[in-house]
């Protein structure tokens, strides 16, 4: 026991605490609670950023109906989460699945794969504008042989300035997007490591074949980490910003014109500060709502162990 | 052990809470970042955010050191700021902003109209500033509803540039370029190069390189996107349709795919891969700075400059029809002191000023006139013909509406559209013009409604 001197009182374990978690709690405030309080409010005005907010009640809420900007780049980010989830929760787990094997030099093609995802975005995305391009890519150059007999050329998938193809844009950024599954394959990796070898062992004996023991045995037993990763993928695609405002500019035609860039350029490029902050409400209801929808789904389908 | 630590903890004391708290208060006080707002040397500083970087901020950098050599009041600090129009704006809402800043004159009518930069007509006047030394079209762009916003530093005119070997190897007058639509078609026709494949190996000319100012085409067929006077869209009038219907042709007579093709290996606009540096475009609509470009990655190439060419009854070699664009300075709402940063202002616009910005930036003199010296040492060999263009009578500008930003971008999404023979240009057209004109009415609306409120305060 301290002994305690005069006139010095100890903090009451309560007190310890608030003080412990202020940090935390003050940056919660300042940083979350006040900006998503604010912007719901700011959501309800006339607000061009540079004069002070002007209260218009659900007017910009409604307006976002019969904007049809609003309707392209929704049915864009739409398309590019459809279609980069499943695909890059495909590859990933297949990737993961081959890298769990032991095999000679595991370790350096493990930091192959994960290697994309700690280059930043700016140079990943120029790399990719060159292996994109439709003259000179590598990917063109891959698959212009095989084409060829055909009489077909590769496409103009992503030009500069977003001079390329329509058609072939939202494909290359979907494609291009793989680039950075290496973060899902380390979480898949851990997952397939922490799968019992025994329960292999028991179905290999009853003459189980590989492909049968990933679908009956490994799937079930790591579905909760799928499911994690997916709904990390739903709100990760649904802010889809940096590669194509980097590569695209939304181009060509609004082809690769996605919802976090419209509202980007709603409140910064084009000053409507109320109507950029009705659009973040209403996504994030829309990845509310297919988070739930998601876990609904899910409850078939995902195994828990300790269930 | 978990009982030493939670002793530890309960020793904590309010006294030393307190203690450490005031500690972290003072030494934030002390160490803590400097706001703006102090002294050097007993001037005033102020703080300029300009966009510039490289060879064009150090131009800069160079008016700012002989600014702060020249008195002994001010200091000028300058920083270099990306996408300075969006986060000048932030800096100005947010009640911090700097003392100056450098943006572009389309950014005017918005910041004007909210305010949130304030109108020099009568500092300008007292720093000697006066709007008739200036081009006309350069006039234009500082004024935002009858008044002067900002004062222009710098004057981009956009003019045709042609690779005169190319001109040559395909027999044409390498002296000669293109002054109507029609001779710009025909000179087109002959310079590209249709390789053994089928596919373009050059083109002549196409809008879409570099396409930075797809909006633009109308000007040449004498047409405009925008009525001041009534503040309307007029993207649907007959030369623009007429215009955007000749875009449409070269996706016809060439095919849209083969243009894409040989656009598709093509690289990016500061590089030797661009379309004009690698004479695979042997025509580009462009501005001076172009000269800078090319000195950087092929210096042998030989250049030349010319107006754009206009429809035949618009021809006037004495009143060419060009775009102008300009960097602007102006003074932020909030600014400690309009008066000193105003007389910074009038430092960068004595003549040896502008004219050494111009130079280095590769320009052409915001200025009426300009001496015979900076016509003979300015890198770019056309740049007299960009200073005709800069005062010519029929120059235009950028629409002069707030929404402007978001009516360009519906002009170059319909022009996509166009450009790839998705739909006639008439429909296209007609599409961007109504979403113009809900985007003038919602921004009229807006307006009215913030006047009657502040009249009702």
């Amino acid at each position: 026991m301290t002994p305690m001197l005069p006139r010095q009182r100890s903090l009451s374990a309560n007190t310890l605490g608030w003080i412990w978690v202020s940090p935390w709690l003050i940056g919660f405030i300042v940083f979350l609670a006040v900006p998503t309080a604010m912007s719901l409010y700011y959501s309800l005005c006339d607000y061009p950023l540079l004069e002070p907010p002007l209260f218009v009640g659900l007017s910009n809420y409604r307006r976002m109906f019969d904007d049809p900007v609003f309707w392209i780049v929704l049915r864009n980010t739409a398309i590019y989460a459809a279609t980069s989830i499943p695909l890059g929760t495909a590859a990933a787990l297949i990737i993961a699945a081959l890298l769990n094997n032991k095999v000679r030099g595991v370790g350096f093609f493990r930091a192959a794969v994960f290697l994309p995802t700690v280059v930043p975005l700016a140079a990943s995305a120029m790399i990719w504008l060159w292996i994109l391009n439709g003259e000179l890519g590598l990917l063109n150059a891959i698959i212009n042989p095989i084409l060829k007999p055909f009489g077909l050329h590769g496409p103009a998938w992503i030009g500069f300035r977003g001079t390329g193809d329509k058609a072939w844009a939202m494909p290359a950024l979907v494609l291009m997007s793989l680039w950075g599954v290496g973060q899902s394959v380390v979480i898949y990796l851990a997952a397939l490591q922490d799968v019992p070898e025994s329960l292999h062992e028991a179905a290999s004996i009853d003459g189980v074949g590989p492909i049968r023991r990933f679908y009956h045995i490994t799937l079930p037993l790591i579905s909760p980490v799928i499911l994690f990763n997916v709904i990390v993928a739903i709100i990760g695609s649904s802010q889809v910003f940096g590669a194509p405002y980097i590569m695209t500019q939304g181009g060509p035609d609004r082809a690769t014109y996605f919802y976090s860039m419209y509202m980007f350029d709603k409140a910064f490029t084009y000053g409507q500060m109320g109507y950029a902050s009705a659009m973040a409400w209403v996504q994030l209801v829309i990845v509310l709502v297919l988070t739930a929808l998601t876990f609904i789904v899910s409850r078939k389908l995902v195994f828990y162990r300790s269930a | 052990m978990d009982h030493i630590t939670s002793s530890r903890l309960a020793d904590l004391t309010r006294r030393g809470v307190l203690g450490s708290l005031t500690a972290a208060g003072v030494g934030f006080a002390f160490f803590g970042p400097r706001g703006a707002k102090d002294n050097r040397d007993g001037r005033l500083v102020l703080d300029y955010w300009e966009k510039w970087t490289g060879q064009e901020g150090a131009a800069m950098q160079g008016i700012v050191d002989r600014f702060n050599q020249s008195q002994s009041k001010l200091f000028v600090r300058y920083f270099t700021i990306s996408e300075i129009d969006k986060k000048g704006a932030i800096a100005i809402a947010g009640g911090a902003p700097p003392d100056l800043i450098g943006l572009y004159a389309y950014n005017i009518p918005g910041y004007a109209e909210s305010n949130a930069i304030l109108p020099l007509n009568d500092l300008a006047r007292s720093a000697g500033i006066r709007q008739e030394n200036y081009a006309l079209a350069v006039r234009e762009l500082v004024e935002h509803q009858g008044k002067q916003w900002g004062v222009a530093n710098t004057c981009g005119s956009v003019g045709l540039y042609y690779n005169k070997a190319i001109f040559r190897e395909r027999g044409l007058d390498p002296e000669r370029p293109p002054r109507t639509i029609a001779e710009l078609d025909e000179m087109a026709r002959a310079l590209t190069i249709t390789g053994p494949d089928g596919r373009l190996s050059r083109v002549g000319f196409v809008h879409t390189e570099p396409g930075w100012w797809s909006w633009d085409w109308g000007h040449f067929f004498g047409g405009s996107l925008y009525d001041l006077d009534t503040d309307s869209a007029t993207a649907t009038a007959a030369a623009n349709i007429a215009a955007f219907d000749w875009v449409q042709s070269y996706g016809k007579n060439y095919g849209v795919d083969k243009l894409l093709g040989l656009q598709s290996g093509l690289g990016n606009y500061s590089s030797a891969e661009q379309g004009f540096l690698s004479g695979r475009v042997a025509m580009v609509a462009q501005g001076p700075w172009l000269a800078n470009i090319i000195k950087r990655f092929t210096p042998d190439l030989d250049y030349g400059a010319a107006p754009m060419p206009v429809i035949d009854s618009l021809y006037d070699p004495t009143q060419p029809v060009a775009l102008i664009e300009s960097d602007v300075l102006v003074i932020p709402r909030g600014a400690r002191n309009p008066e000193a940063s105003m007389e910074f202002i009038a430092f960068t616009q004595r003549r040896e000023n502008v004219e050494e910005l111009s130079r280095i930036h590769c320009k052409a003199s915001t200025l009426a006139t300009s001496t015979p010296e900076f016509f003979a040492t300015h890198p770019n060999r056309c740049v007299a013909m960009h200073d005709q263009l800069a005062k010519s009578p029929r120059a235009f500008t950028s629409p002069r509406t707030r929404v402007w930003l978001e009516y360009k971008d519906e002009m170059e999404s319909g022009f996509q559209k166009l450009w790839r023979l998705e739909e006639p240009a008439k429909a296209v057209l007609q599409r961007v013009q109504d979403r113009a004109q809900l985007l003038l009415a919602d921004a009229a609306r807006q307006r009215n409604a913030r006047a009657a409120l502040r009249a009702k305060v």
